[in-house]
């Protein structure tokens, strides 16, 4: 009985991994297939030889290292933005005395989960576009700072909310400053929720696409996402070009991810639901 | 002495409270009210300099528009949600319970089984648009090698199948999200209590039902509560796929809002549909909130 009842969850745990994994496998084999092998019958489930051909049109002819460093630049640099700037907004949620007050303001926050991105797009532009601060990486940064703040900051309430304030107290005894015990205390025991609020803003940021292609009009500063959906809709483009993006744009959110998973986990179960 | 130091204190917390609401206030708040007027005017790009307000044509035109196509849009964003949700939530639970106990390789197992998480819906969209090509597409090859199928099935192109197969995609982008937040909750629940319940002669099934959904309930209720909203709120893997076709029987509230956007440059009417989701998001969170929690004192 026994015996079964393990073979059945080894089977469901398998068929679950092979559902995860394949359309990973399909697009890394399309990338490394090419022109001819992908449009062929009987359809190839390995490549008859590797081949680099997407890859190279990628980088020598479509730019996608300048996209890449652009998407690199905008996502690290936002997502340390909206790190650093949840990490004081969650601590004062998390210790703010006043109950009515905090939960309006975390009502605040969750509503603007509710925004469709769609809605804030033209307000948006025109109020850039006023100062002239379009097709500005710096201006995409500021709104992908805003965007991530709420979450982060309902996140990182949820890791503070499990330090004790004691700590904190006999810091202040010592005559540490209030700035001073956030610094000296509380960030260095977070460390795993930074990490987590971190990468959760970096793979979102990484991924967006909209207000990317909106702001970004010069080509030379799109981002990953958005050159992608500038491959489709460009005619003449293969499915194995497309498939090697992809796989580019694919790398660091998962080398992120495998890294930082765990404290993500904790973080979005610990922050964002029980807080 | 100690009176003045708590104040002190409090103004702290407001101090450092400030740069994120300042940045919500000027691009998500700010924002989003000049949207709301926005939908009460005409807002094309092609002639910004004439923007009125045009006496709510905008949201006559959601109900009224192509022969009255919105009940078509709202029954698809409908079936989105909630076929997406339903098995997303089952299909992540039972991962999570086959997950719960450790076994040789989980961390690894882990990773490699949530890693769709990690990639975007535009992404995804375009892989699974690949799998599903009615010409080369893998998945044809496989169920035609299976003798599930006789001939190549259209996935994308035939309007009675392309929405399934868009679920079937969501579907397993949100399973591992459920599957990390259940597990997570599964593991928290004492062991003492299924050690009582086999005392009393209690089934795993018996088991499931009476103490492991009871006991995580607050983790259901907020995550199937967040994943709703952002699963309306998710234009990306249709607009990949199919982007409302074919014969917008892919159509939903928001793919209509950024076709509206991205086609007609209509900005007035593109929001106009956002205010119907926000209203619609905005319903539901409080109904289901009020509901939920007084279910929840129920059991109490």
């Amino acid at each position: 009985m026994k015996i079964i009842k393990n073979t059945l969850k080894i089977i469901l745990l398998l068929l679950f991994l092979i559902m995860a994994l394949f359309p990973l496998y399909w697009v890394i084999v399309t990338s490394f297939k090419d022109y001819k092998e992908i449009y062929t019958f009987p359809i190839k489930y390995l490549p008859s030889k590797i081949n680099f051909e997407n890859y190279k049109y990628l980088f020598e002819i479509s730019n996608f290292g300048i996209y890449f460093k652009n998407s690199v630049l905008i996502s690290l640099i936002s997502a340390l933005g909206a790190m650093i700037i949840s990490i004081f907004s969650g601590y004062s949620l998390s210790r703010f005395k006043y109950n009515k007050a905090k939960n309006t303001l975390l009502l605040a926050m969750y509503f603007s989960q509710m925004i469709p991105t769609f809605m804030i797009m033209a307000p948006l532009f025109t109020s850039f576009a006023n100062f002239g601060m379009t097709d500005s990486l710096f201006s995409l940064m500021v709104i992908y700072i805003s965007t991530m703040i709420a979450f982060s900051t309902i996140m990182g309430k949820g890791f503070f909310d499990r330090i004790p304030v004691a700590l904190e107290e006999a810091a202040l005894i010592d005559g540490c400053n209030n700035m001073q015990t956030i610094i000296k205390i509380v960030i260095p025991l977070s460390l795993p929720g930074l990490a987590a609020i971190f990468s959760f803003a970096f793979v979102n940021i990484w991924n967006e696409l909209f207000l990317a292609a909106m702001f970004m009009s010069s080509s030379y500063k799109m981002t990953i996402p958005v050159a992608l959906n500038s491959f489709i809709s460009k005619a003449g483009v293969s499915w194995g070009v497309l498939s090697a993006g992809i796989v580019v744009a694919l790398l660091p959110t998962m080398i992120i991810f495998a890294f930082t998973q765990k404290y993500i986990v904790q973080g979005l179960t610990d922050g964002a639901v029980k807080g | 002495m100690l009176k003045k130091s708590h104040t002190q204190k409090n103004k702290f917390l407001i101090y450092i409270l400030i740069p994120a609401f300042l940045f919500l206030g000027l691009f998500i708040y700010f924002p989003v009210i000049k949207g709301i007027f926005i939908s009460f005017k005409n807002y094309t790009l092609f002639d910004l300099s004439n923007t009125q307000f045009n006496n709510f044509q905008n949201f006559k035109n959601i109900f009224t528009d192509q022969n009255f196509r919105f009940i078509q849009i709202l029954f698809n964003t409908i079936i989105w949600v909630v076929i997406s949700l339903l098995f997303q939530f089952i299909l992540g639970f039972i991962l999570a319970l086959l997950m719960k106990k450790p076994f040789k390789g989980r961390g690894l197992y882990s990773a490699l089984v949530f890693y769709p998480w990690a990639l975007s819906g535009f992404a995804i969209g375009l892989i699974w648009a690949w799998m599903f090509n009615g010409q080369f597409g893998v998945i044809n090859d496989i169920l035609l090698k299976l003798g599930l199928i006789n001939s190549n099935i259209g996935f994308l192109s035939n309007p009675k199948i392309a929405m399934i197969s868009v679920i079937v995609v969501n579907i397993w982008y949100g399973v591992p999200f459920f599957a990390i937040m259940l597990l997570a909750a599964l593991q928290s629940v004492p062991n003492e209590l299924y050690e009582a319940a086999k005392i009393d002669g209690a089934g795993p099934v018996k088991q499931l039902f009476s103490i492991t959904i009871p006991y995580i309930k607050p983790t259901i209720i907020s995550t199937t509560l967040l994943r709703t909203i952002w699963i309306m709120n998710f234009p990306d893997i249709i607009y990949a796929m199919t982007n409302g076709g074919p014969a917008n029987s892919t159509n939903i509230l928001a793919t209509q809002m950024i076709n509206k956007i991205l086609k007609f440059y209509d900005y007035g009417q593109g929001s106009a549909y956002g205010v119907v989701i926000i209203a619609i998001l905005l319903t539901y969170a409080i109904i289901y909130l009020k509901i939920s929690s007084k279910k929840g004192n129920d059991n109490i």
